[in-house]
């Protein structure tokens, strides 16, 4: 038996075929694990390794403390500070739709609808804010009832996903002054998230909105700190991978004295509301409906203080601006408070505007400072008559007194000569336009705020390309008209000749009317330019940066846009002009600085009323002082606010008196100055 | 060759080194084992060893236990493996037979007594049983049982198996496949079912007859859905791996652990992560990674040089199976042999098939590698038996 075992059989043919069989599926299986391996680990293992780090790596990220915002002498205008605030674990509260995750999410969220009197709509939407990561807490509301935050945290069984802690915000030491300046923080949007200026931004992180909190937000917001966690499966903390400190943001130090924004800002205010009481000729009151009001240092360009009527309170922007509020800042019939009129707002600048064209008559030589030209009632042009705002005829007189008189015909009879000049030229040099962009108009001065507008310096070129882009509209208005009709006459001019820059637009522009518009701003900056010796400075409102100790870190210079091409008798001219249209009688600005000190702080000044049909007249000052030693520059508009005499020169008044201290105690309020409509 | 040694008894000699000579006499067997069977099993088995501890140091270190409890238990196994490879090598198969019915009946018999209450049970599955203070796993020791029973049956036969035998065989498997579906062991069932398969296909059993029983299995399958009486849950595993690529999978459910082995062994890239430095190993990532999912520690920790290793190393030793069995003297040795060839195919296949996430999660323990003592001895053993064929080979 065993014999027969030891001998070797032949395997059989059926056999050795189904062990092949074996064999081959084992290649085939074994293959195909090989090359499954080999895809995940050497084709995809890049892949495979980031996940495996997604995985175990969470990132807890911490603000940085945002930079406060000084005035220049060290006060506070803008800082930090603990708010209390509730705060919501999303991933507890609700599912992927933003509804109640389950039943007790859904008590969780009606208690606290009504422990903080909104409605569960409302708080169903913050919680779900998906501008925030999921494994963040969004803060839903701030600045808490200190009760409430007890009830919470007394009753955490009945608030599961609720927390309680305090969170820094803005805080505004000064209220509202300066709102405009400021700025506000807003929460980033989606969109902004995408964008490669955001990289460094996560979902729920406030920006800078607005004013200084906007144009330096890279400085003020500092660099929020980092720590990386490695945690297993159940999310348990293992070990610290890495670890960076927050970088608080940098202090950012202004050209601003609160103290003179406060006079500033309610003398504008004050000097507002006040002009409403004057009664016009057709016997109803002025509408006086907003304004600006600018104090510029003459020899840096800083920005001491900076107002817009009406203004707003930034409080209401922190931990979110309510939408009725949103809509109060925004609405036109309470004068949009949100609008930064000092930069955004774009008004023909009127006889304020006469320095520029005196600047180009000299610079065009059609004048010296002797030269006397007539100033009559009323000037005619090709069957065209254009009157000065005073009927009489007032006689020659030279660029200095014309400017004091504020005489519109004066400026006329220049105008239109160079006109006539430019016509003939081939290439036609436009004097009064080149000239208005030296003194900073027509293209934005660059100021650290954002908004600003560049307003407009009309010309032969722009002319023609407003005419193009509009010519269709006025030709089907024409066809449109009663045939004979002024209208249709009119219409039918610009239809065909609308392009060209006409004697006519050449005499507005002469006083600041016609299609020339600025911004408050930019009158102010052309009224530093004369002060400072014909350099015109940016203005700017930052002035220097600081670390947290105090540390100076960067200084903003103070920046040369362009100089004003004058003669030293030039310039002095139309400075003596400036003068006297304040310190001598006649002028148009003596009767709302009567009784003044001049003895102490002379002022030179000019005022401007620009007819913006068929509104009231806009009201224009723009000043200088000491006249002999220029400080400070001071520009007022307001919104039909009539004559520049009568409202905008009493406002500058009230702020000069601060600025210099004088003037008699008891003269605090508004006093409107005589109706001159220049 | 090595039959002449077996046989014939030599003329012993007097004096030490006579008994010398007759102790080497005795150890004959031994010098004729396949070095190449016994250096992948030990490397295998060295490579589980330091995986397995890989996958416990940060647990164990965290909890403040010896970072070796696992890795001694493993250890102990082993040394009990190793008795039984020698054991099963040296005891030859021809004088085994006798005992083939006796230990068939006698695993079944444990295998029921799994269910009763003197079982254990793991998360819902009921599987082990307390055998002189030891916790086995009866199911395992099936394998080695069934497959000497099937090869005792084909054994008798001249020329091709009848459709009796045939019906004997698949009742042999049906019988403890039933049990352990019962415990509910889905994995080890079709293992049964894959190891008859295996035996009817080299026993010469008519293809017409296979492809009968194949397309009675499927009908029972289908039927097995029909009447519920395959789960929900278990067809759910066997399916939902096909959606692991999909970007919506639901990785925190059902997917989880599939996706989370995936990115365990993608991660390990060409050359790993180095050893012990595994981030899904260390921070528990991967549930069931010292057992199931052993694999992962190597893919993690070695990248693909280490796992192509596993692979090569499996496929050396199922090379050398098919190789011996086709030299096998005997029926039944050949059976053995391409039958240990065939489990240890399909249970590698399955195995590192789910952790690379082709292969449904069946919880089927991966040869050699995986912790767990009744494993590591059964594949020991069923080595044991290939080098025992090897042996006597012709």
């Amino acid at each position: 038996m065993s014999f027969s075992v030891n001998v070797p059989e032949p395997l059989d043919r059926s056999t050795a075929l189904r062990l092949a069989f074996l064999a081959t599926l084992s290649i085939l299986l074994l293959g195909a694990l090989l090359a499954r391996l080999w895809f995940l680990q050497v084709l995809a293992g890049d892949r495979f390794a980031e996940l495996a780090d997604s995985n175990r790596l969470r990132t807890v990220v911490s603000q940085a403390p945002r930079g406060h915002i000084l005035a220049a002498d060290g006060s506070e205008l803008v800082t930090n500070r603990a708010a209390l605030a509730l705060t919501a674990d999303r991933q507890a509260l609700v599912d992927d739709d933003g509804r109640p995750r389950d039943e007790r999410a859904a008590r969780t969220v009606r208690r606290l609808a009504t422990l903080l009197d909104v409605d569960e709509a409302t708080l169903l939407e913050r919680i779900g804010d998906v501008r925030y990561s999921p494994f963040r807490p969004v803060p839903i509301a701030v600045d808490v009832d200190p009760e409430a935050v007890l009830t919470v945290r007394q009753n955490q069984e009945l608030f599961v996903g609720i927390s309680a802690e305090t969170i820094p915000v803005r805080d505004y030491p000064e209220g509202d002054l300066a709102a405009h300046l400021v700025g506000y923080l807003g929460q980033i949007s989606r969109e902004e998230l995408g964008e490669p200026a955001y990289a460094d931004y996560r979902g729920g992180d406030l920006v800078g909105r607005g004013g200084l909190e906007q144009a330096y937000e890279g400085e003020l917001r500092g660099r929020g700190g980092q720590e990386v966690y490695v945690v297993n499966r159940r999310g348990s903390v293992i070990d610290v991978q890495s670890r960076r400190e927050a970088r608080p943001g940098l202090d950012l130090v202004t050209w601003l004295d609160l103290d003179v924004q406060r006079a500033v800002e309610s003398a504008l205010a004050e000097g507002i509301v006040a002009s409403r009481e004057i009664v016009r000729d057709d016997g109803r009151n002025l509408p006086s409906t907003a304004g600006s009001a600018i104090v510029l240092d003459a020899r840096t360009g800083g920005v001491v203080a900076m107002a817009s009527y009406p203004s707003y309170d930034p409080t209401e922007f922190v931990g979110g601006v309510s939408t009725t509020y949103w809509s109060f800042v925004n609405d036109p019939a309470q004068g949009q408070p949100l609008n930064n009129r000092p930069i955004a707002g774009q008004y023909p600048p009127g006889s304020v505007y006469k320095i520029v064209t005196g600047a180009a008559m000299y610079e065009a030589g059609l004048i010296t400072p002797a030269t006397r030209i007539g100033c009559p009632g009323s000037y005619t042009v090709a069957d065209v008559t254009f009157r000065n705002w005073n009927p009489a005829n007032e006689g020659p007189m030279d660029l200095a007194t014309a400017l004091k008189r504020s005489c519109d015909t004066y400026f006329y009879d220049l105008a239109y000569r160079q006109w006539q000049v430019e016509q003939r030229e081939e290439t036609p040099d436009e004097v009064l336009q080149r000239v208005s962009r030296s003194f900073g108009l027509g293209g934005r001065l660059g100021i650290d705020l954002p908004g600003e507008r560049a307003g407009v310096v009309p010309g032969r070129e722009w002319r023609r390309e407003f005419w193009l882009r509009y010519r269709d509209g006025y030709c089907e208005q024409a066809e449109r008209a009663e045939p004979g009709s002024f209208e249709a006459e009119l219409l039918g001019d610009l239809c065909r000749f609308g392009g060209i820059w006409r004697g006519g637009d050449a005499i507005n522009m002469s006083i600041g009317q016609g299609d020339v518009l600025v911004t408050p701003l930019q009158m102010a900056a052309a009224y530093q330019a004369i002060a400072n010796d014909g350099v015109l400075l940016r203005p700017t409102v930052g002035r220097e940066l600081r670390d947290v100790d105090g540390t100076l870190v960067r200084t903003i210079p103070a920046e040369e846009l362009s100089r004003v091409e004058l003669t030293d008798p030039q310039l002095d001219s139309i400075r003596r002009g400036l003068e006297r249209t304040v310190m001598e009688p006649g002028g148009t600005a003596y009767g709302a600085f009567f009784g003044f000190p001049f003895d102490t702080v002379p002022v030179a000044g000019k005022t401007g009323t620009a007819e913006r049909d068929p509104r009231v007249p806009y009201a224009w000052f723009a000043a200088y002082a000491p006249a002999d030693d220029p400080r400070y520059v001071v520009a007022v508009s307001v919104e039909e606010g009539g004559g520049g005499s009568q409202t905008a020169a009493p406002i500058a008044r009230r702020i000069l008196e601060h600025l210099f201290d004088v003037g008699a105690p008891d003269a605090g309020g508004f006093v409107p100055g005589p109706e001159i409509l220049d | 060759m090595s039959s002449v040694g077996l046989g014939t008894a030599r003329t012993p000699r007097g004096g030490l080194r006579g008994r010398i000579v007759a102790g080497l006499e005795l150890l004959a067997p031994l010098r004729a084992v396949d070095p190449l069977v016994v250096g992948a099993t030990f490397g295998l088995v060295a490579i589980g060893m330091v995986a397995i501890y890989s996958s416990k140091l940060a647990t164990l270190t965290a909890q403040g236990l010896p970072t070796t409890t696992f890795l001694t238990r493993q250890l102990i196994a082993g040394g009990v493996g190793l008795v039984g490879l020698v054991a099963a090598t040296v005891f030859d198969y021809r004088r085994l037979r006798a005992f083939i019915p006796v230990g068939y009946l006698g695993t079944l018999l444990l295998l029921a007594a799994v269910l009763t209450p003197l079982g254990t049970s793991v998360r819902g599955s009921q599987r082990w049983i307390s055998l002189l203070g030891f916790q086995v796993q009866p199911s395992e020791l099936m394998k080695i049982a069934l497959l000497l029973a099937l090869a005792m049956l084909f054994n008798e036969t001249e020329g091709v198996p009848g459709l009796g035998r045939t019906g004997v065989a698949v009742l042999l498997a049906l019988v403890p496949l039933g049990l352990v579906f019962a415990q509910p062991d889905l994995g080890t069932s079709l293992v049964y079912l894959w190891l008859t398969g295996i035996v009817l296909l080299v026993s010469g059993v008519r293809v017409r007859y296979l492809l009968l029983l194949a397309g009675i299995g499927v009908a029972t399958f289908v039927l097995g859905l029909r009447t519920e009486l395959i789960r929900d849950y278990q067809l759910q595993r066997l399916t939902v791996f096909l959606g692991a690529d999909a970007p919506d999978a639901d990785f925190a459910g059902a997917l989880f652990q599939t996706r989370q082995s995936m990115i365990a062994i993608g991660s390990g890239g060409t050359y790993g992560r180095g050893l012990f430095e595994g981030t899904q190993t260390a921070l528990a990532y991967v549930p069931d990674n010292h057992t199931d999912f052993i694999f992962t520690v190597v893919g993690e920790e070695l990248g693909f040089v280490g796992a192509a290793t596993v692979i090569a190393l499996f496929a050396l030793l199922l090379w050398r199976a098919v190789a011996i069995a086709s030299q096998a003297v005997d029926r039944d040795a050949m059976i053995i042999a391409a039958g240990v060839a065939g489990i240890l195919l399909m249970q590698v296949f399955v195995n590192v098939g789910m952790t690379v996430g082709i292969m449904p999660v069946t919880g089927l323990p991966l040869p050699f590698l995986s912790y767990g003592g009744t494993s590591l001895i059964i594949w020991m053993t069923m080595v044991g038996l290939l080098l025992n064929v090897h042996q006597r080979r012709r």
